[in-house]
């Protein structure tokens, strides 16, 4: 059941368009992500939905109600700031109680939530602290319980993660996850992580310039990319401009290299430009496995790092990243060598130009 | 550890500047309290006793005392909302704000007080016609009160909307307001739980400085004629000798006890505010 939908919103601050055609639907208890560059609009879209900005035109509903109009104060969603925005003046637990205690509840009652809330982010210890004790990772989690104490129809989360360190980072993000998925809340992530967004959503909206580039699952995301944009942002990939040579049989050329893909080409035409995509790790060397497509290349430059070595080779003028997986017994071949390099008809993508 | 080492440790020329700059402020007050003993060898304070026996003194401090709060609080009631929207919805009205509170510093006292007596000295007429509505400010009591009022919290304005602003800037009000407003919190309680609890140290280094600028004001005060401190003092620096200096003596001692106890009270604020 629809529980959050942004119906066809668009936000304009003077002549310029922040947001464009905005159109999703979030069911209760969904983790979506709105993943995508710098200035793309993803805050904008997040403060639209908590009410901080009015959109220009279109209609935001929570069960069905219109909120369009609604106050900030009024709406009931939860919101966690890049910046934690503790208030000061409180301890822990009164940041927690304060949501609370504007809406006039019960002291008692505030007194078990506070107690539920600091025992979900294990921070029973510092329930009289003030914020300028804590750690940046302490603060995001108190944080977090002041937003879900109010038990909110939507929680909304704005790069909560990214003033702290890549330990820390990764921790709480999944920690983040673990208490939305025992909660059972609808919340929407603003990130430019696109790491942070594949491993914690149900579903991602890749976001370019104001407008909705693709949505899906990360897996759908990551290894079906709908266009050229959302192919490159999601994880590295190779790309390069091609041509349609045979649409029935799904054959195109890379500069005069034949690929076959299992994209169907029937919309297209013989001589057509496309762009072609296909992930480093989906690329291998011919003798070790036979595939599909078995194409000469040489070899550029080998980079380590780490886990996977990335293999830089020539494919007739385009230049490739290919990914294998590390290992003791991995026989590298030397710069200049010619080999041959192998892709299933999976791998290869077709996109607009 | 060497000699030389320790020596090249010890901040010699820190330590010189401080000393310089301390004697500069220190060896005054000194001068004046050691003045203000000399009257009587017998009996050092007399100069204190006599200072405050006089009934005068008691009526033109207190008077001063109340026009100090009253402005004070009506600059906050006027300043902090005013500051707070600025920083919420219209920063870039910032500069002129900004600008204008600093006019103070530009335009002397002595022109604000012609300026006001030219204006207010006349009555409030219904326009186009004679009839009058209010007599002139200048003519009663209260009129005057309201008048010397409106020059002081002028002539405090900058010291008011800086301290006010910069508090605002170290806690980030908006992002603040949206966490409350996000809450439920509405504008009565964003203000009066999150704002001004967050901007009591600057609220009260304002007020202090707004104190500081009235209870010694001569200019405005002796122009509209009222009873004030300030005008006391100048008086009695122009018919006494050891009187006055036992007063800035007591005055300074003053200022001292209530700036360590705005350290004490928002000590803790600080550094609260200063953690980021
Ligand atoms: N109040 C405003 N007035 C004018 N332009 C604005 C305003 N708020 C946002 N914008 C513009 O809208 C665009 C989108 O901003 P937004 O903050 O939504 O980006 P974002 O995707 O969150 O970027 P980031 O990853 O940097 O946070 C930006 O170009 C920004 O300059
Ligand atoms: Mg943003």
């Amino acid at each position: 059941m629809t529980h959050l939908a942004l119906k066809n919103i668009s936000k304009h601050f003077g002549d310029f368009t922040a947001v464009r055609d905005f159109d999703l639907e979030v069911k209760k208890g969904e983790f979506v992500s709105f993943l995508g560059p710098s200035g793309c609009g993803k805050t904008t879209t997040l403060r639209i939905i908590a009410g901080f900005e009015i959109p220009s035109s279109g209609v935001i509903t929570i069960n069905d109600m219109d909120i369009t109009n609604k106050a900030p104060n009024q709406r009931n969603v939860g919101m966690v700031f890049q910046s934690y925005a503790l208030f000061p003046n409180m301890t822990v637990s009164q940041n927690i109680g304060f949501g609370l205690r504007v809406r006039k509840e019960k002291e008692s009652e505030v007194k078990d939530r506070v107690a539920e809330m600091l025992s979900i982010i294990h921070m029973e210890e510092k329930a009289n602290s003030y914020p300028y004790q804590l750690s940046g990772g302490q603060m995001q989690r108190v944080a977090l319980a002041r937003a879900l104490a109010i038990r909110p129809e939507v929680l909304l989360l704005d790069e909560p993660l990214s003033a702290l360190d890549a330990k820390i980072r990764v921790a709480l993000r999944a920690e983040i996850r673990s208490i939305q998925q025992k909660l059972g809340i609808t919340a929407i992530y603003v990130t430019h992580d696109q790491e942070e967004a594949l491993s914690l959503s149900d579903r991602i909206v890749v976001m370019n310039k104001g407008e909705m580039e693709q949505v899906g699952t990360p897996f759908e995301i990551y290894n079906f990319p709908t266009t050229v944009f959302s192919a490159n942002f999601v994880g590295t990939l190779n790309n390069a401009s091609a041509e349609v040579v045979d649409p029935a049989n799904g054959l195109i050329s890379i500069g005069g290299v034949q690929f076959e893909s299992a994209v169907d080409l029937k919309e297209r035409k013989k001589g057509d430009k496309v762009r072609v995509a296909i992930r480093p790790e989906r690329l291998g060397f011919a003798s070790e496995q036979k595939k599909a497509n078995v194409v000469d290349c040489t070899i550029e430059n080998i980079t380590f790092l780490g886990s996977i070595v990335r293999i830089q080779v020539t494919i007739g003028k385009a230049k490739f990243y290919m990914d294998t997986f590390n290992n003791p017994f991995l026989e590298l071949p030397k710069i200049g060598d010619k080999d041959q390099v192998t892709c299933s008809k999976e791998a290869v993508l077709v996109l607009d130009e | 550890m060497t000699f030389i080492t320790r020596l090249r440790r010890f901040p010699f020329w820190s330590w010189l500047w401080f000393m310089t700059g301390a004697l500069y402020f220190i060896l005054p007050l000194l001068a004046t309290f050691e003045f203000s003993l000399s009257w009587d060898p017998q009996y050092p304070l007399k100069a204190y006793q006599r200072a405050f026996e006089d009934q005068r003194f008691w009526n033109s401090f207190m008077y001063s005392n109340m026009l100090a709060l009253t402005t004070i609080l009506i600059s906050i009631i006027l300043i902090v909302p005013t500051a707070y929207w600025i920083r919420l919805r219209l920063p870039q009205a910032r500069r002129i704000v900004e600008f204008i509170t600093l006019m103070p510093f530009v335009v002397p006292a002595i022109i604000l007080v012609f300026g006001l007596i030219r204006i207010y000295s006349q009555p409030f007429t219904v326009p186009f016609t004679d009839i009058v509505i209010l007599q002139p400010l200048t003519n009663f009591k209260m009129g005057t009160n309201i008048l010397i009022v409106a020059g002081y919290m002028v002539l405090s304005m900058p010291y008011m909307y800086r301290s006010v602003d910069t508090g605002m800037r170290t806690v980030d009000v908006r992002t603040l307001t949206e966490a409350a407003q996000s809450l439920g919190a509405n504008w009565f309680i964003i203000i009066t739980r999150i704002i001004l609890p967050n901007i009591r140290s600057a609220l009260l280094s304002g007020a202090l400085l707004t104190f500081a600028i009235v209870v010694g004001e001569v200019v405005l005060a002796s122009f509209l004629g009222v009873s004030a401190f300030g005008p006391y003092l100048f008086l009695l620096g122009q018919h006494r000798a050891y009187e006055p200096a036992a007063l800035s003596f007591v005055s300074f001692l003053l200022t001292w006890l209530v700036m360590g106890l705005i350290q004490l009270v928002t000590g803790s604020q600080e550094q609260a505010a200063g953690a980021h």
